[in-house]
């Protein structure tokens, strides 16, 4: 039983810090803008499949620089055509525009790729287990780990040291103010949904190889991001990272015990964490605090 | 200033999330029809969710029918009109639309759902309503068993028959200790307890485990599957959760020491699977290659250049038993009217060219079940029919031998009067 658990806590930490890079992008978003980003799942599907689209011309790992880039690029001019006219008015309606548009961008999804799962073939090596004892860990998951580690210490490092990271921290604290001082807001705004729109279209890379492809793949995993989000404080990244860890190695050892439970006992995390502190695990201290 | 900011973002936020589940109450996708007074045939099914693959096929396969029995005059003289809806893999959503369809559309029949705690659901509104209901691809058992009604019938097979027919192929060929990967809904969780009735008729053991029906990772079941060192790992999830279950089973090496199976397989997800992935031992409802069936070749010939040129799945075929059965049905009781239609359903031998199967098949009159024939065999590598050969049929077993008697189903169909 120990072997078991302790199994599953690994993979669990795994599992994990895929949340926390589907979530750090949201996260992004919501902090800067205010806008909760419901197509944020989509992003990840386009992300995805584009990759599909782009491995049979330059393989697996060109697809996996190339295709998080295009979807900043596709995410950055949905901001300045749609996203930043709801900045102004009532919340209401960024929620009802992203809800929309997270529809559109699936639909599209399912009329050019079709319905049926699809396959993200990744190179064949990456397939195999490390060693037969941790046969649940393979090469390719190590990879995504490390594909994490590096994206959220370069987020990191981008917001702490560089100058935009820097305006973005402020504008999350108070817009207004970083404004009056002259920083060109809007542009501020559409990088950071970019780079938030980046990280969704690594995310489904890493997970289309994973999982395959189909276009509701966001659906099912953009829960466990809001999640993420809520559990670590709104306005934290490190909360976020926190709270994408904890869901997943949650989820994992719930299925040692009360498998039918693997995905309520997230919710019930969210739930616990709302009732005894409201804010979030590391909502008023976090990075951006 | 900053914790104002955080709470408003907090409530945003929260509020948000709150709002999550969404509705599609669109207007229905409408086939035109000539003719004043169509017959109007509702069909409702998740063409979004993580079932749409399978809905998408089970909606081609209901317009190419359509579009065929309107050239040839359609039911009873009249042109049919098919009214499409989306459940979008929610009871709820799949229950108002049934409303919609029958309210305010004045649908003459219903058909659907892929899910099956959809089409059960829907099924309380058809009974209320005393509308004609086909459900053409829902397996949970009630359906047809405890909780049939008069009105329904069901042309998919039950958990319990896809689970007879393909036990005993596996416990002999592998053994009696068995793990399983179930989804935790009504298909589910009746699918895996037909497979324990019978795994303990052999004398069997078995553990599992019951997960979301979209669960995504399978790593940490699999770790407890590998542990308890079974002969056959029988994976009872659906569309891209089977798939990604097969998958993760064979890039963790279990494929050298268990066998992989399970009750249901579909062409759809099986056209995904990655060639490495291609194992296992599965139950198809039905097969677009059946040689010595004339009437399938046919079929295949005539639906394929209207579905992409690929061959056409078991879903495919069922809306087209749906709705042929319905036709025939009306045709047989000069009448739209569901009582009179059920009567005329019950019992009703299907003839060749809409049974498509090798075996005689008719709707039972003890509970509406389709005795369909079903075909049990292995998932094997492209073979020379092309990209969709990808089964080898090992044995078909008849419909009535896998299901028992009526009664054993707990049916008492109770007419109105």
């Amino acid at each position: 039983m120990l072997q078991l658990v302790l199994f599953n806590l690994t993979n669990g930490l795994i599992v994990g810090t895929f949340y926390v890079l589907m979530a750090l992008g949201l996260s992004l978003i919501i902090n800067l803008s205010n806008v909760v980003n419901f197509a944020h799942g989509n992003f990840l599907a386009i992300g995805g499949y584009m990759a599909f689209v782009l491995t049979p011309y330059i393989g697996f790992w060109g697809a996996l620089l190339v295709s998080p880039f295009l979807t900043a690029i596709l995410g950055f001019i949905i901001e300045k055509v749609l996203i930043r006219h709801v900045y102004t008015r009532n919340h209401i309606y960024s929620l009802l525009l992203t809800f929309g548009l997270g529809f559109i961008l699936q639909d599209v999804c399912r009329y050019i790729w079709g319905p049926s799962p699809l396959p993200l073939n990744i190179p064949e090596s990456m397939s195999a287990a490390v060693t037969p004892d941790l046969f649940f860990i393979t090469w390719y998951r190590v990879f995504m780990v490390v594909v994490v580690i590096v994206a959220v210490a370069g987020l990191f490092a981008l917001l702490r040291y560089t100058r935009v990271g820097m305006r973005i921290r402020a504008g999350t604290l108070d817009l207004e103010t970083v404004s009056a001082l002259g920083v060109n807001v809007p542009a501020l705004r559409s990088l950071n949904f970019a780079v938030g729109s980046f990280l969704a279209g690594l995310a489904g890379v890493l997970a289309a190889g994973q999982l395959g492809l189909n276009p509701n793949m966001g659906d099912d995993l953009i829960m466990p991001s809001f999640i993420a989000i809520i559990v670590g404080g709104v306005g934290s990244l490190t909360g976020t990272l926190l709270g994408g860890l904890l869901i997943g190695v949650a989820a994992a050892l719930t299925t040692v015990f009360y498998p039918s439970a693997s995905e309520a006992v997230i919710y019930v995390i969210m739930a616990l964490v709302l009732l005894i502190r409201p804010r979030g695990l590391l909502g008023e201290e976090g990075m951006l605090s | 200033m900053t914790s104002k900011l955080t709470l408003t973002k907090r409530r945003t936020f929260l509020t948000a999330t709150a709002a999550i589940a969404g509705a599609q109450f669109t207007g229905p996708f409408i086939i035109k029809a000539r003719g004043e007074t169509p017959v109007k045939i509702g069909f409702i099914d998740p063409i979004t969710g993580s079932l749409s693959a399978l809905a998408v096929s089970e909606v081609e396969g209901a317009k190419w029918t359509v579009a065929e029995m309107n050239k040839k005059g359609g039911i009873l003289g009249r042109q049919v009109e098919l009214l499409v809806e989306d459940s979008a893999n929610d009871t709820g959503t799949g229950v108002q639309k049934a409303h919609k369809l029958i309210e305010r559309d004045k649908v003459d029949m219903i058909m659907g759902d892929v899910n099956s705690g959809i089409a059960y659901a829907i099924m309380g509104v058809t009974a209320e309503k005393k509308v004609f209901h086909i459900v053409p691809g829902g397996h949970t058992d009630p359906i047809t068993g405890k909780d049939c009604k008069w009105n329904v019938f069901r042309t998919c097979n039950t958990t319990a028959m896809d689970a007879a027919a393909v036990t005993n192929e596996l416990v002999k060929k592998f053994g009696k200790k068995w793990f399983f990967i179930t989804p935790d809904y009504a298909y589910g969780k009746t699918l895996q307890e037909n497979f324990v009735k019978n795994l303990k008729k052999a004398g069997g053991t078995f553990e599992g485990d019951m997960l979301p029906i979209s669960n995504a990772d399978f790593s940490a079941t699999l770790i407890k599957a590998k542990a308890y060192k079974p002969n056959v790992l029988l994976n009872n999830m659906g569309g891209s959760a089977q798939l990604n279950c097969m998958k993760q089973f064979v890039q963790f090496g279990m494929a050298k020491e268990m066998a992989l199976g399970g009750a249901l397989y579909e062409l759809e997800t099986l056209r995904s699977v990655p060639k490495e992935a291609l194992t296992g031992w599965w139950v198809f409802e039905w097969w677009w290659n059946q040689p010595n069936v004339p009437a399938v070749k046919t079929f295949v010939d005539s639906i394929s250049p209207a579905i992409g040129n690929k061959k056409p799945t078991a879903r495919h075929w069922m809306a087209y038993v749906s709705l042929m059965a319905a036709k025939l049905a009306a045709e047989k009781a000069k009448s739209l009217e569901a009582v009179k239609m059920a009567h005329a359903l019950s019992d009703m031998e299907l003839p060749p060219e809409v049974s498509l199967s090798p075996n005689k098949v008719k709707y039972r009159g003890g509970d509406h079940q389709l005795m369909s024939d079903i075909f049990v065999g292995e998932v094997t590598q492209p073979g020379p029919g092309g990209p969709d050969d990808l089964f080898k049929v090992e044995s078909v077993v008849k419909g009535e031998d896998a299901a028992g008697p009526a009664e054993e189903t707990g049916c008492k169909i109770s007419w109105p009067a």
